[in-house]
């Protein structure tokens, strides 16, 4: 690249990355319009009915004596599955110097964020008395009341917070140089607000070298996160006496089912995304076929949880332990189990083959399948561990209601609602990354 | 702006700011302490004790009103009540949901083209008067229908009947007893129920008298029979056509065909005439009316197995102090007569009479009717014979058979007066509408047994404009009291106790709400040859249709006049844990050929009747026999026993069959299976699960002076489920209604859970096991369940922002969450208890062992200057409990009775496995 030639080359590629990332982000089209606005309807759905549950009781939602928790943390921990993903391929792949995490991190990034912003509002949702959340902060106060800290659920709450506070800042530190590059493309308002967000980047040696430093710092940073948040979260089930929930193979096993789903919906997102926005130069099929590995890498691990927990109730000898996996595999939600395992065990082992693995339509119909068989995995850990538990007169059936379906879809709607905006009006890909690997 | 300009514009718009907040709309009730009492003797914040006496049924057991603020607030038993002595069933501990119930009736009301109006008093009694001289002129019969009363109301009823010139019919109840009363009429001239002493015997045998349900005095028997067991030597065994709680607690059961009652007893006469020495005198051709049989042949026709036979046979020869009570289903049936005949003379052969059988302090059945003789009434109204009517405190329009066509005669008479508390299916009927106040807010007396009288006393003013019993009655005389009653039948009782009991009597009467006189003792004798004649006179015996339906008294309801009473459908079957709505139970071997299972629909019908029922199949429920309990049946078929004239409460020849549609009956129990869990383990293995010391890293509770526990004896405890109401009223547990109880969302803090292998049932009651390593703590995020110093795992309701945690967490799932606002329509807000709050929507609750009345009886203790003392007070259902199952008290004071029962061989703790170390003991296995 000594050559003038060379670098006259090089500009225009740049230019090139510069256009086809940014009209990304130009006047939206119908169809887009159309999907923001059912989105958008969705999230609204999701509004309403919390109201009406926090105006009538939470005795409108399905719950139960002894199924106390369902849906809503079924979500919240599904979305919070969700969110890893973004860290592994931001952060981690970043630290390994695996090239193709250029294509996914900032939609990687991006879903992580706003997986978390609706996580965030299944514990709210979930409370019986939502309106008194902030007992759950330990906040001074005068009455000298504190949280309880051997509560898994405190422990929610820092891990949780940490890391949204972390994933927040790691993807605003990403997108810096690219607002400095969006500014130049557009006028009025937007260009205000792109010139604040880049904080007045110039892109001298000097800023990439201390930016280099800060964002190499922050990936180290949010590596331990990865582990941690999941790992609490398998902890508000791990930490009870709950026959089912009360296992120590939990957190790696968490931490492995949410690295599934959180690379399932990343392909999910992508797949559409790459179509609508034209970015088949940048995001090729040698990139999803490597996101592709790690979907089927953490497909084995999650089996290999499966295998081991059915194993040891059937070797461990607990009758509590040892009906509650019967009940699981045989019992009144066993279609759920059956699609559990169809979706995450074995579907994903198709992608041994190759030829699937690049085949980014066949990938899509295994990403949705993997996100629903994820889901129904923390459904029926949640729900089939807690209808049959110890005292068998207190056993019960759970249905849920319109109420707690519509919230749960709803939740979809209100993400796909961040993400569409997200998709138009910030850069998809990191524009200075790629012009890096140019 | 100056500085001072500035600091005087913050000075008003904060303080205006604040001053506004200050009047929320909604905060406008404000809750305020009395300074000065409105009413003497209202101390507030403190409860009083007032004695009365429970309505609920018949039986009469004494109660303790506890009366806060001037509102009766909680029922207990009255402990040394000659009836019940502390104890109060089911029905008793609801009945105050029966004084608040918000479809009482408020005011006097007359018919006016078909509706019924409010009318003042003074207008009903003239419209009486003038259809009463109406009907006298026109030769018409003025009759009078009450339920059961004793005492001073059934004297003053006789002699206003009699001054007015109405009839006083038989009175009319659905458990008459009436082949009892019939047979002992029979033998020894004494129609009515004996006391029975179970607590003097050795040996009970039972046939089909359901004596822990509602068998005549339910409490006292099962107060007795705990007292029979307490005492070591008891054996009872319960024969029975169906499956009853009653023979769910004997220590053996047997079913026996239904019908074939009479022919077992008759083989026991024979063997204990035969065998049993002394030898008894008993005339030989009364013994000839019961044919001689063998155990093998009563085998076949009971379905008893033969070594069963005879060991009934041997167990009532060998007895010293055999006692049989026939009764109930075994006895209101045809050849009833022959069973209770049978059962009479064994007990006379065997010299039970009069030690254990006391005709002298008889039941007071004497004046209670039979169904022919409401058979009777009706066919005179229907001849246009009546002329005024009056309805006092009985619904015959929702017991009697269709075929009597009561409802369509009581129009045929001049004028019908319905007196009751409610517009139940009588008084709905009727052309004037009298009511009448809850016994709570009445004078009286009751004498349920010969020598026994039981305090009424009211313990709040009347809530609505109506009349006491004893002032309606002497109304009709023509006296309408004044509003302070004065002249009333307060002043009559007044005088009538001093003359029967002196003023020292009705000083004691007053003051502890009941009497037992001493009566001069009433010999019976029989005559032989009479009783012989009677019973060939009575004609042959029917025999019955199988399959046979079961019209079967219940627990909750009693004959179904408790029905309305929303504890009582909140409050689970102890045997089916069914709460709301009616079902029809089926044995295991109908409900496999037919391919039924819990829920299912079906039509029950006989030749001439049929219903819609849900199937509960009931395990130990013999084949051939279906059960209806009493209140899910208005107007059912039943015949009338044309040799006793009493009730047949069965319906023969009834066939089931399949509708194909589920039904939608809460049943309570996830399973009825221990699943192996060894929640009541087996007492043999008892031994072998001795608790070990567990290591913990986390300091231990320390517990300076008090350390609450409870010990549940599960020999002593046979489900009647008195605990669960009681602590549904004291603590302010809301009521819910079927659709919550459909999704699993009941509220009560106190549980029976019954647990069936091979057809036996055992019962559990479970409540919080107050552990000291509690799951429910260490999961709650803001410490709203936490381990208070006296070893309770107390719940600070207002902390509380439903995680729903803590229930997740415990093993034992006895925690509630409020998924709505609870409300207590009015007036039934009035008995919340203000001890305990009212939970919120949102909130998780559970029980603390009565906190409140911990926290009451320390107050006492400290102001006394000592240690609260064992047995000085006890949680609501501890005090409630008629079997003493329960007993509360402190761990520390190793002299207490919780104390020794925790350390006894026979104690264990539900699932010991899990580290909870629990407060909660059970007792398991008989005293050795």
């Amino acid at each position: 690249m000594s050559t003038g030639e060379g670098a006259r080359g090089n500009a225009e590629k740049y230019a090139k990355v510069d256009r086809d990332v940014l009209a990304a982000m130009k006047r939206p089209g119908r169809a887009y319009l159309a999907g923001l606005a059912f989105a958008l309807l969705l999230a609204v759905v999701l509004h309403v009915l919390w109201a009406y549950q926090v105006r009538s009781g939470l005795g409108v939602v399905g719950k139960m004596h002894p199924v106390m928790w369902a849906l809503y943390i079924t979500n919240f921990v599904f979305w919070v599955g969700i969110a890893h993903s973004g860290t592994l391929i931001s952060a981690v792949l970043f630290l390994f110097r695996a090239r193709y995490r250029t294509s996914f991190n900032r939609a990687a990034e991006a879903m992580t964020v706003f997986a978390l912003m609706v996580a965030g509002l299944f514990p709210l949702i979930h409370l019986g008395r939502s309106w008194v959340f902030y007992y759950l902060l330990p906040y001074p106060n005068q009455r000298q009341l504190w949280v309880n800290f051997r509560s898994p659920l405190v422990w929610d709450v820092f891990a949780v917070g940490t890391y949204f506070t972390v994933s927040l800042v790691f993807f605003y530190v990403g997108m810096i140089p690219d607002f400095a590059a969006a500014k130049q493309h557009v006028l009025g308002i937007r260009k205000k607000i792109y010139t604040a967000l880049s904080l007045g980047w110039q892109g001298t040696q000097k800023e990439w070298r201390h930016y280099n430093m800060l964002y190499l710092f922050l990936a180290a940073f949010a590596t331990p996160l990865v582990a941690s948040v999941h790992s609490v979260v398998s902890w508000d089930f791990a930490m009870s006496i709950v026959p089912g929930w009360h296992t120590t193979i939990f957190a790696p096993y968490f931490v492995a089912g949410a690295i599934l789903s959180g690379t399932a919906m990343v392909i999910t997102l992508v797949v559409p995304m790459r179509k609508y926005l034209s970015l088949h130069d940048y995001i090729t099929d040698g990139h999803f076929e490597s996101i592709a590995k790690i979907l089927l890498l953490t497909s084995l691990i999650v089996t290999y949880a499966y295998i081991v927990e059915f194993g040891l109730a059937w070797y461990g000898e607990n009758i509590f332990e040892r009906e509650t996996f019967r009940y699981r595999l045989l019992g009144d939600y066993r279609y759920f189990t059956w699609t559990m395992l169809f979706c995450n065990s074995v579907v994903p082992l198709t992608l041994f083959a190759r030829g699937l693995r690049r085949n980014t339509a066949y990938l899509f119909v295994v990403s949705i399948l993997v996100n629903i068989g994820m889901w129904l995995e923390r459904f029926v850990i949640i729900v089939t561990s807690l209808s049959h538990d110890y005292d068998p007169y207190a056993w019960g059936l759970y249905k849920p209601t319109f109420v707690c379906l519509g919230v749960d879809i709803g939740s979809f709607g209100l993400f796909f609602t961040l993400y569409l905006l997200f998709v138009k009006n910030l850069p998809v890909l990191s524009i200075s990354e790629i012009k890096e690997h140019l | 702006m100056k500085r001072r300009d500035f600091l005087w514009l913050l000075g008003v718009i904060s303080g205006s700011t604040v001053m506004s907040a200050c009047g929320s709309p909604n905060r406008s009730a404000k809750f305020t302490s009395y300074l000065l009492p409105p009413e003497e003797g209202i101390v507030p914040g403190e409860a009083s004790f007032h004695p009365s006496t429970c309505t609920e049924c018949p039986a009469g057991c004494g109660v303790l009103a506890r009366v806060r603020e001037g509102r009766p607030v909680k029922l207990e038993g009255i402990p040394g009540h000659p009836v019940s002595d502390g104890g109060l069933c089911v029905r008793g501990q609801s009945s105050l949901y029966r004084l608040y119930h918000p479809e009482r009736l408020r005011t006097p009301m007359a018919r006016d083209g078909g509706k019924l109006r409010p009318i003042p008093w003074e207008e009903a009694f003239s419209r009486v008067a003038e259809s009463l001289k109406g009907s006298r002129e026109k030769g018409r019969k003025n009759l009078f229908l009450s339920g059961r009363t004793t005492g001073s109301l059934s004297r003053l009823a006789d002699a206003a009947c009699e001054r007015l010139g109405i009839e006083r019919l038989p009175e009319y109840e659905v458990y008459s007893h009436t082949g009892v009363k019939e047979a002992n009429a029979l033998l020894f001239g004494e129609r009515d129920v004996p006391r029975y002493r179970i607590e003097e015997s050795d040996f009970l045998l039972t046939v089909g008298a359901d004596l822990i349900e509602t068998y005549v005095s339910p409490v006292a028997y099962t107060r007795s029979i705990s007292s029979a067991r307490a005492g070591g030597e008891f054996l009872w065994y319960h024969v029975e056509p169906h499956m009853s709680l009653t023979g769910a607690n004997a220590d053996r059961r047997f079913t026996v065909a239904p019908g074939a009652e009479r022919i077992l007893l008759s083989f026991l006469l024979r063997e204990v005439v035969g065998r049993r020495t002394p030898k008894s005198g008993l005339p030989g051709e009364l013994l000839a009316a019961f044919p001689e049989t063998t155990a093998e042949k009563v085998s076949r026709e009971t379905g008893i197995p033969t070594e069963a036979v005879a060991e009934i046979a041997d167990r009532l020869v060998a007895a010293k102090r055999p006692l049989l009570i026939a009764g109930g289903v075994g006895t209101e049936q045809p050849g009833g007569l022959e069973t209770a005949s049978a059962a009479a003379l064994i007990q006379y052969a065997a010299g039970a009479i009069p030690e254990r059988v006391d005709f002298t302090r008889s039941e007071n059945y004497r004046n209670v009717g039979t169904l022919q003789d409401m058979e009777g009434m009706s066919a005179r109204m229907g001849r246009g014979e009546a002329g005024v009517v009056f309805l006092f405190r009985t619904n015959p329009v929702f017991s009697l058979p269709p075929r009597l066509a009561f409802r369509e005669n009581l129009k045929k008479a001049q004028l019908t007066v319905g007196m009751g508390e409610f517009l139940d299916e009588t008084v709905r009927e009727a052309d004037l509408v009298l009511p009448l106040s809850h016994s709570l807010e009445s004078w009286g007396d009751v004498e349920p047994r010969r020598g026994v009288v039981s305090l009424l006393q009211p313990v709040l003013p009347p809530l609505y404009d109506t009349l006491t019993d004893g002032d309606a009655i002497l109304s009709l005389l023509g006296n309408l009291p004044g509003k302070g009653s004065a002249g009333g039948y307060r002043d009559l009782l007044a005088a009538a106790w001093e003359k029967r009991l002196g003023e020292a009597g009705r000083r004691r009467l007053l003051e502890k709400g009941y009497i037992e006189e001493t009566l001069p003792s009433r010999p019976v004798s029989l005559d032989g040859r009479r009783a012989a004649n009677g019973l060939r006179d009575a004609g042959p015996v029917e025999k019955p249709v199988k399959p046979v339906l079961i019209l079967a008294p219940s627990i909750r309801t009693f004959d179904g006049r408790s029905r309305n009473l929303p504890l009582l459908s909140e409050i689970p079957d102890p045997l089916t844990t069914i709460t709301y709505g009616p079902w029809i139970s089926v044995s295991p071997e109908t409900a496999a050929r037919a391919g039924l299972q819990d829920r299912d629909g079906v039509t029950a019908a006989s030749a001439d009747w049929k219903a819609a029922l849900p199937v509960k199949v009931q395990p130990g429920l013999p084949d051939g026999v279906f059960v209806v309990y009493r209140d899910a049946l208005p107007s059912p078929p039943v015949r009338t026993d044309r040799r006793t004239g009493g009730a047949v409460d069965r319906i023969e020849g009834v066939g089931i069959t399949k509708t194909g549609k589920k039904a939608e009956i809460p049943i309570l129990s996830g399973s009825f299976s221990q699943q192996g869990r060894g929640l009541i383990p087996d007492p043999v293995h008892l031994d072998s699960e001795r608790r070990h010391k567990r290591w913990t890293l986390y300091p231990e509770h320390e517990h300076k002076v008090y350390r609450w526990a409870m010990a549940v004896d599960l020999e002593r405890c046979n489900g009647c489920a008195a605990c669960v109401a009681a602590c549904h009223v004291e603590n302010n547990v809301p009521v819910v209604g079927a659709g919550d109880h459909l999704k699993g969302r009941e509220m009560s803090w106190l549980r029976i859970e019954p647990f069936y292998e091979k057809g036996e049932v055992e019962f559990l009651p479970m409540l919080c096991q107050q552990c000291d390593n509690a799951p429910c703590e260490s999961v709650c995020p803001v410490f709203a369940a936490y381990h208070n110093p006296e070893g309770l795992n107390v719940q600070v309701y207002n902390r509380c922002v439903g995680t729903r945690y803590c229930s997740n967490n415990c093993p034992y799932k006895v925690r509630r969450f409020n998924w709505w606002q609870h409300h207590w329509p009015e007036p039934s807000d009035r008995m919340v208890n203000p001890d305990v709050q009212v939970r919120e929507v949102g909130m998780m609750e559970k029980c603390t062992f009565c906190i409140q009345r911990i926290r009451s009886a320390k107050d006492k203790a400290r102001d006394e200057g000592r240690k609260v003392r064992d047995g000085e007070f006890t949680t609501a259902c501890a005090q409630s409990c008629p079997t003493g199952a329960l007993t509360f008290g402190n761990m520390l004071d190793k002299e207490s009775g919780v104390y020794r029962l925790a350390h006894s061989a026979r104690a264990y703790r539900v699932f010991e496995s899990l580290g909870t170390e629990s407060s909660v003991h059970y007792l398991r296995g008989r005293k050795p």
